[in-house]
């Protein structure tokens, strides 16, 4: 049964907020931490470096004292994604995930499943499977296709969270 | 012989003419069917989202409700004018889209429909042009707003 709530990482890259669902998180480091291996290995398992500021064509600045490494995984992919500050994990009720408007057309239906208000913030939310690399060359889905697949989940809103 | 009832007459009347909303977007003097525009208001700042859509890079947040942002300044490779600038909201078949346009208030203005000539304009969504006062006017399709660019593009 779908809970009516879902929880989210909600971290800022540039001047976007973006949220992870948090299911999937395995840690989130300091650079010290991390070290300077581009992969990050923990607990054996072995995080190949995302770099999303550049998928997304975002001005981040991850030099600064507040970025953390996000250790994601999904279970078949592992990534570590660097962010310029962790925000908070917050707990969103189902209604409040909005979809993207149908507005925007392209790769971005993709990479982001929906988004929410989170202290008075847009945060977009980014879908795991796309962050960690399993959708390259999968065309974006369409609003049509959006459409039926909230239809098909009806507890789903927007297919968001 | 056919005579026109009066109530038929004024509803003749109202079916040829427009009444348009009078805009400017870095000068460049536009109009758009009043049907078509949600409101007017102060412009606020938009929060970028990253995006492949042409101009749709950004949403606007009033009050608590979301809506994308279309740079129509940017397809029209206009600079904005004024201050404080002014948000449209367009009522565009997709849902409510804003758009930023010049700070000088709108007007209405109601045209005569048999004076709106086909617009050859290619640059943007047109349902025609009207001449008002002593400028070529084009009167944008907010519903379609992008659409055309759209399929442009995944064509």
């Amino acid at each position: 049964m779908l809970l009516e709530t879902a929880s989210f990482l909600v971290v800022r890259l540039g001047g976007s907020y973006m949220a992870l669902p948090a299911d999937g998180i395995r840690g989130v480091l300091t650079q010290a931490e991390a070290g300077n291996e581009h992969t990050v290995t923990a607990a054996g398992t072995v995080y190949r470096p995302v770099d999303l500021a550049q998928r997304l064509s975002v001005a981040a600045d991850l030099s600064g004292l507040e970025m953390r490494i996000v250790l994601y995984s999904n279970g078949r992919s592992h990534g570590a994604i660097r962010v310029d500050q962790m925000v908070g994990l917050a707990d969103v009720d189902r209604k409040d995930c909005l979809p993207l408007p149908p507005q925007f057309q392209r790769d971005e239906r993709n990479w982001f499943g929906g988004m929410m208000l989170y202290q008075d913030q847009l945060v977009l939310m980014l879908n795991p499977s796309w962050a960690l690399g399993e959708m390259d060359g999968v065309v974006p889905v369409s609003v049509g296709q959006a459409e039926q697949m909230v239809a098909a989940n009806p507890g789903v809103v927007g297919g968001s969270c | 012989m056919l005579r026109t009832v009066p109530g038929q007459q004024h509803a003749q009347a109202v079916k040829r003419s427009w009444n348009v909303v009078v805009f400017s977007v870095g000068g460049m003097k536009l109009a758009a069917r009043t049907e078509d525009v949600g409101g007017v208001s102060p412009w606020t700042e938009s929060i970028p989202v990253p995006s492949r859509t042409p101009f749709v890079q950004a949403m606007l947040k009033q009050d608590n409700h979301l809506m994308p942002v279309y740079d129509l300044a940017a397809r029209l490779s206009r600079t904005l004018q004024g201050d404080p600038l002014l948000c449209l909201v367009a009522r565009h078949l997709d849902g409510p889209m804003a758009i930023c346009i010049d700070a000088g208030m709108p007007s209405l203005e109601t045209v005569d429909a048999t004076a709106i000539r086909p617009n050859g304009r290619g640059d943007i969504e047109t349902l025609g042009s009207v001449t008002i006062g002593e400028n070529d006017v084009a009167i944008v399709a907010l519903q379609r707003l992008g659409r055309s660019r759209q399929d442009a593009v995944r064509s």
